[in-house]
């Protein structure tokens, strides 16, 4: 019991805190108050929702103090000229920075490249840029430059004096008295040195593909066949239907899926314009789009179940006609047998695709396999009105009337069933 | 059960650090050296600002907690004309991400120094704005808001004389309060859809014309009853309701316009919605 009651208070702890963070950004903005306001709300931000290199990584104990060996020849030097544009920066100090044989190397053009701890005496006055990585930069002197800093505070005692801009990247500046004749700018988080301690990421390997896609597939499917047993069980009857209209109408299905795919956005375009044009339909307007587009889902969803039911269907009574014993033939096994062909060409790719050519090649068949069968669901779908008209179905007569009775009592074949007044009607094509 | 625990802890405590991957918070400002003015660009595209006097010491600062992914921080100082652009850009980048919008909600806080005359031009994508500019030297005013909702405020008086104000919207929802404040010479608004809210509360030293401009939506003047206010108007098919005003020709006018000292003349121009007249409280 207690322990159920740390888990909840740790829970409501983690949840809170994103609120904490927000909470902080209402400020009334009114003399001092609301510039302390500024402040803190910024100095909460800051610790709260700063990556995790601005809460720990920062301090990580600081290199032995030493110059930055210049980068070869053959490598761009990382000017520190013009600062105003942090990100661009960012990415070159990422580049010059990267690990390398020998430690990390870089050549700042008119200055000094740094790593560990660094600090400008208050008598000292150093000319030009000043890089410095890993450490923090105290300056009680003078640096006539900018100041960069790579993960590392920059200090300004009193006194101190930095006549260009202060860029930091997962650093702060703390102002104790000095002067700044440029701009600070300060990135509390940064990603500059994380490719000094971690490695290229590697490729994944062909086993690590195929369980993934594998993974993937069996995922889809699986979602796939919880739906298909949701439209089982709570409409089988217009399951069914769409399912017999694309078995017994399959190019019109599919005919009526390529052009219903593109009649799609005109036909969106028309529903917008004319609820606009109507004025009382602008209220309709976004129910009628969430509509449209549900309605869109449903049928490609639903019409491609349907091909699964009749894929399944078809392939479990040939194997009864042959006299293979099944135990339950009913919607459900249609579903999964459906379900299980289609994953086929998607699991031939999982297992498959990482090999040249013949991967793409299986990934494209699998794709047009989707879409041809996915057309054609859409189609039948569009066809039967989503199972209600079973027009397309081959159903010559409606399957309420087929009763034992009725069977029993109307000659089906020969002569007496010929001259029955009021034969059975086929309602193909009503 | 004790696994289960765990990995539902495990994801909780994971979830506001995976967000806090792509929030980014940045920081620029500049000491204040002396400079009498400072001309200020703030192009914000998305997120929540707050815009305010600072402190003496600082020319400007801006604190912004953003998406790394999508934006990009502008902080960009040009000495030589005593300029700044400030604010966050798209960066380009596009995509689908799962996760919440309101964890990647952008925030920044943006003050000037009292102590420099402040040229102002602002403009919001989408953003829920406060700028509240009392207390600041602005000579000039140039606000753009796009699918915004936005409040101005002057709640102190304007340190120094106000040249213009230009304020035009979108899309959007503005409230721009204590205009009275503002020491603005010359007042222009003009705005497409939405609802404009103009408040002239506050202390008036000097006579002012304002001009607005609006399309289709609702405009509401929050007039002062201490100075004389004279309404034109230029209307389609829009409704107008003259509280407390008297038609002269083709003005209203509030009672006691001639003897005003100072005079707030306003030109209304609108298209479709309405133009409603609300005096403010212990005003009349």
């Amino acid at each position: 019991m207690p322990t159920r009651r740390i888990l909840a208070a740790l829970t409501l702890g983690a949840l809170s805190v994103p609120s904490a963070a927000h909470a902080g950004t209402r400020i009334d903005p009114t003399g001092s108050r609301a510039v302390d306001l500024v402040h803190g709300f910024w100095t909460l931000v800051s610790e709260v929702r700063g990556s995790p290199d601005a809460g720990d990584g920062a301090q990580e104990p600081h290199p032995t103090p030493q110059a930055l060996a210049p980068a070869p020849p053959s490598e761009p030097p990382v000017s520190l000229d013009d600062l105003s544009k942090p990100i661009t920066m960012e990415s070159r100090l990422r580049a010059a920075l990267r690990p390398r044989k020998g430690g990390a190397r870089v050549t700042v053009p008119g200055g000094t490249a740094r790593l560990g701890d660094f600090s400008i005496g208050s008598n000292e006055s150093v000319t030009g840029h000043l890089l410095v990585v890993q450490g923090t930069a105290d300056v009680y002197g003078k640096l006539l430059g900018n100041l960069v800093t790579v993960e590392g505070d920059v200090v300004l005692h009193p006194g101190g004096v930095v006549s260009g801009d202060i860029l930091t990247f997962g650093g702060e500046v703390r102002d104790e008295g000095g002067e700044i004749g440029g701009e600070v700018r300060t990135f509390r988080s940064s990603s500059v040195l994380r490719a000094l301690v971690r490695t290229e990421p590697a490729a994944p390997s062909a086993v690590a593909t195929v369980f993934r896609r594998v993974a993937g597939v069996v995922g889809v499917f699986l979602t796939l066949g919880a739906l298909g047993f949701g439209l089982v069980m709570f409409g089988r009857p217009n399951l069914e239907v769409v399912s017999d209209t694309i078995s017994h109408s399959f190019a019109r299905s599919f005919a009526t899926g390529l052009l219903g795919q593109l009649l799609l956005l005109p036909t969106f375009g028309m529903l917008v314009v004319g609820l606009i044009l109507s004025v009382i339909g602008i209220v309709l307007l976004p129910f009628a789009v969430v509509v449209y587009v549900l309605l869109v889902i449903i049928a490609a969803v639903g019409g491609y179940l349907a091909v699964a039911h009749a894929m399944g269907e078809t392939y479990t009574r040939r194997r009864l006609a042959l006299g293979a014993l099944i135990g339950s033939p009913n919607s459900y096994r249609y579903l999964i047998v459906g379900l299980g062909a289609l994953a086929a060409f998607w699991m031939a790719w999982s297992i498959f695709g990482w090999v040249p050519i013949a991967g793409d090649l299986i990934r494209g068949a699998a794709i047009l396999v989707t879409w041809l069968l996915g057309t054609a669901g859409f189609g039948a779908a569009l066809l039967s009105r989503a199972g209600i008209r079973p027009n397309f179905a081959g159903r010559l007569i409606p399957p309420e009337a087929l009763t034992d009775e009725y069977l029993w009592a109307t000659p089906q074949f020969g002569v007496t069933a010929a001259k029955r007044p009021g034969s059975r009607t086929p309602t193909r094509g009503l | 059960m004790r696994r289960l625990h765990l990995a539902a802890m495990t994801l909780v405590l994971a979830a506001p650090s995976a967000a806090a991957q792509s929030m980014r918070p940045f920081s620029t400002y500049r000491q204040w050296h002396g400079e009498t003015r400072i001309d200020a660009r703030l192009d914000y595209a998305a997120g929540g600002l707050r815009l305010a006097a600072g402190r003496p010491s600082e020319l400007y600062r801006m604190d912004v907690l953003y998406d790394g992914d999508r934006y990009l921080p502008v902080s960009d100082y040009d000495a030589a004309r005593g300029g700044v652009a400030l604010g966050l850009h798209a960066s380009g980048q596009r995509g689908l991400r799962v996760v919440s919008k309101g964890r990647l909600r952008q925030t920044a806080a943006v003050t000037f120094s009292p102590k420099s005359d402040l040229s102002l031009d602002v403009t919001l994508g989408a953003v829920d704005g406060d700028l509240e500019l009392g207390g600041l030297r602005l000579t000039d005013l140039a606000l753009e808001a796009g699918a915004s909702r936005a409040t101005v405020r002057f709640s102190r008086p304007n340190a120094t004389r106000c040249r213009s104000a230009t304020l035009s919207a979108g899309a959007a929802e503005l409230s721009v309060l204590g205009l009275g404040n503002s020491r603005c010479d010359r007042i222009a608004f003009e705005g497409g859809v939405g609802r404009v809210t103009l408040d002239f509360g506050g202390t008036w030293t000097s006579s002012s014309s304002v001009e607005v401009k609006m399309a289709l939506g609702e405009v509401a003047l929050r007039l002062p009853r201490q100075v004389g206010v004279r309404i034109t108007l230029d209307k389609f098919l829009a409704t107008f309701e003259p509280v407390g005003l008297v038609r002269r020709g083709g003005s209203y006018l509030s009672p006691g316009y001639d003897q005003a000292a100072r005079h707030l003349d306003i030109h209304v121009t609108t298209a479709v919605g309405g133009v409603t007249v609300e005096w403010l409280s212990g005003e009349r």
